[in-house]
């Protein structure tokens, strides 16, 4: 404890003494000052509510008058633990997840190394992809609720030309999800293949001319050059894609509403069911608890990572 | 004899590789702009004809789905709500992105690293999380309900600080050299010197934060419930959910093309700042 305690003396002796008073530009005084406008917007809307999700949690809140609201200690966390909804709607995140993430990984790897060729229409074919990313989720999950829809949709219509039979979608408990996921591939591929095309271009074409004067046909310099050095851009994809399909609400709230029979209630959404449409905002804040853990447990490993790769380089 | 085969058959192989090649780049093209294409088909057709199976491929010229949409709502106010809140978010974004940015980046002070990776943290708290404690924090101070609710939460941007700051860690100490010999303050080295050059990352920050606000609908959904401050995005899942069964998708399509339009346009604008914010998300995190 002591040791500790004198290695932390002498850090902040250093520390002091490594940062002088500047003057000018530089000039240090005021950095706080600088800081204080995004400090105070984080503070107020981001930490402090953190931690009062936490607090909440703890309780059986009154939405009607907080002041009304019981300590319950750990209870709703054994509600959770007992609550068949709750480890539901976790293996309906799951499922969305292994749904969208693997997909959009091969897919925008595909799309990426293709559009890296000097083909022609590359730049319109690019804006394309990219295109459904930048319209607002509302609007676009409309479209597809339309083109999903069993009667009149043209989904329906393609299944029906090829003589496969129609299929319910999102009016069905087994097909619904897998709406949302179509949808969701659509909307967010571009982001993706953008990213996929930066990490391509900042590889170097050497050891790919080098396979290449070895005779190494364009499907084995795939394999054994650039898929390996491109693992840092495919680790990053992979967790963003995963954070991002954890966060997904609005195309369920406007395709499905976390129906058919709970059949497409993600854990997001059950915070908003439960939080503003049972006003059970103990238990909604539990489930809050639960997802911030996953999620910084996500980006934590992502840093971890990303530190590494930037040791070896 | 074989010598001149040899060659043709590699040209051949090359026209047929291209030829696959160009084939699924028209396929990816097709997949992912043809929904946009089908709803300017369906906001043209009559109720009878967007019904029809197989469905009609070509725009049929309905115009009058536009003006039933538009007499529909009070899309002007939702549109006016909509600019006013993206308009002011991203003003405010880039000020605090620009002055945090100048003091992590330009200054040294203690507790500088570790305040820019407690920034850096925030990105690992999602909005479901906060929903339900900014919505108890934002009754209590009589917000909900307010154009405030929607812009001061999304004030400042974790990449908006990202960005600005590894901007002024490339500004050359000759330059800050240069403007202490002018006897220049920070504020106006920060705004009329080091602001025009931080041109294209500020535009790019600022039409993502632009977009971002534009598309938000959650946040606005829960702390909002009159038209009077709601954007546009709740406005057309209003519109959507009032029509209830008897949705005609013809006018709602319509509704779907003028409420996007606008992000389009934009889009279209800024291309190549869209596609360099995607882009250094990625480079950003690569360090």
């Amino acid at each position: 404890m002591v040791t500790i305690l004198s290695r932390y003396m002498e850090r902040r002796a250093r520390i002091n003494e490594s940062i002088p008073r500047f003057h000018g530009i530089r000039n240090n005084r005021y950095a706080l000052v600088y800081l204080l406008p995004m400090a105070a917007v984080f503070l107020v809307f981001t930490i402090i509510p953190t931690l009062f999700v936490g607090v909440i949690s703890l309780f059986h809140w009154n939405v009607l008058s907080p002041a009304l609201s019981q300590f319950v200690g750990l209870k709703n966390y054994q509600d959770l633990l007992q609550s068949p909804v709750f480890w539901h709607s976790l293996l309906i995140s799951l499922l969305f997840v292994l749904g969208t993430v693997p997909t959009t990984v091969f897919i925008a790897v595909a799309i990426a190394v293709l559009l890296m060729d000097n083909l022609p229409l590359r730049g319109l074919v690019r804006t394309g992809v990219f295109s459904p990313y930048i319209t607002p989720v509302v609007a676009t999950s409309i479209i597809w609720i339309w083109m999903l829809n069993p009667q009149f949709g043209l989904i329906n219509s393609l299944l029906h030309a090829a003589h496969l039979p129609a299929v319910q979608w999102l009016e069905s408990p087994h097909w619904a999800l897998l709406g949302v996921i179509l949808f969701t591939l659509w909307h967010n591929m571009g982001f993706d293949v953008i990213i996929f095309m930066a990490g391509l271009t900042s590889l170097s074409s050497e050891l790919g001319e080098a396979a290449k004067v070895d005779g190494a046909s364009s499907a084995q310099r795939f394999v054994y050059v650039t898929w390996p050095l491109l693992s840092p851009t495919t680790f990053f994809v992979t967790i963003i894609t995963t954070i991002g399909s954890l966060q997904a609400f609005t195309q369920f709230f406007t395709m499905t509403q976390g129906g058919p029979l709970g059949a497409t209630t993600t854990a997001s959404y059950l915070v908003y069911e439960m939080g503003f449409l049972f006003f059970h905002e103990g238990f909604a804040s539990a489930i809050a608890v639960v997802m911030f853990l996953i999620i910084a447990l996500l980006t934590i490993v992502q840093w971890k990572m990303s530190e590494r790769r930037v040791h070896y380089q | 004899m074989t010598g001149q085969e040899r060659p043709r058959l590699v040209v051949r192989m090359k026209i047929a590789r291209m030829a696959v090649k160009m084939t699924a780049i028209l396929a990816i093209l097709v997949v992912f702009v043809f929904p946009d294409y089908w709803v300017i088909v369906t906001s043209l057709d009559t109720p009878a004809q967007v019904v029809l199976v197989p469905p009609l491929l070509v725009p049929q010229g309905h115009w009058h789905n536009y003006v039933a949409a538009w007499l529909a709502a009070p899309w002007v106010r939702y549109f006016a709500n909509t600019f006013f809140i993206a308009g002011l978010t991203t003003l405010s974004v880039l000020v605090t992105s620009t002055l945090a940015g100048f003091a992590f980046g330009v200054l040294r002070f203690r507790g500088r690293s570790f305040l820019f990776s407690a920034v850096l943290s925030m990105m690992m708290i999602p909005l479901t999380v906060l929903l339900i404690p900014d919505y108890l924090i934002l009754k209590d101070i009589h917000w909900l309900n307010t154009y405030w609710a929607q812009i001061v939460p999304f004030g400042a941007s974790v990449f908006g600080i990202f960005l600005l700051r590894q901007f002024f860690l490339t500004v050359p100490q000759d330059l800050i050299d240069a403007a202490d010999i002018d006897g220049s303050s920070q504020w106006r080295f920060i705004w009329q010197i080091c602001v025009p050059m931080a041109r294209p990352v500020l535009t790019t920050i600022g039409i993502y934060t632009f977009m971002a606000s534009w598309d938000a609908f959650l946040w606005p959904y829960i702390m909002t419930s009159s038209p009077s401050v709601q954007p546009i995005e709740v406005g057309l899942a209003r519109f959507f959910g009032g029509a209830g069964v008897s949705t005609e998708w013809t006018v709602l399509a319509a509704a779907v093309m003028f409420t996007t339009l606008p992000i389009i346009v934009l889009f279209l604008f800024f291309q190549r700042q869209f596609i360099a914010g995607a882009s250094s998300t990625s480079a950003g995190v690569k360090g």
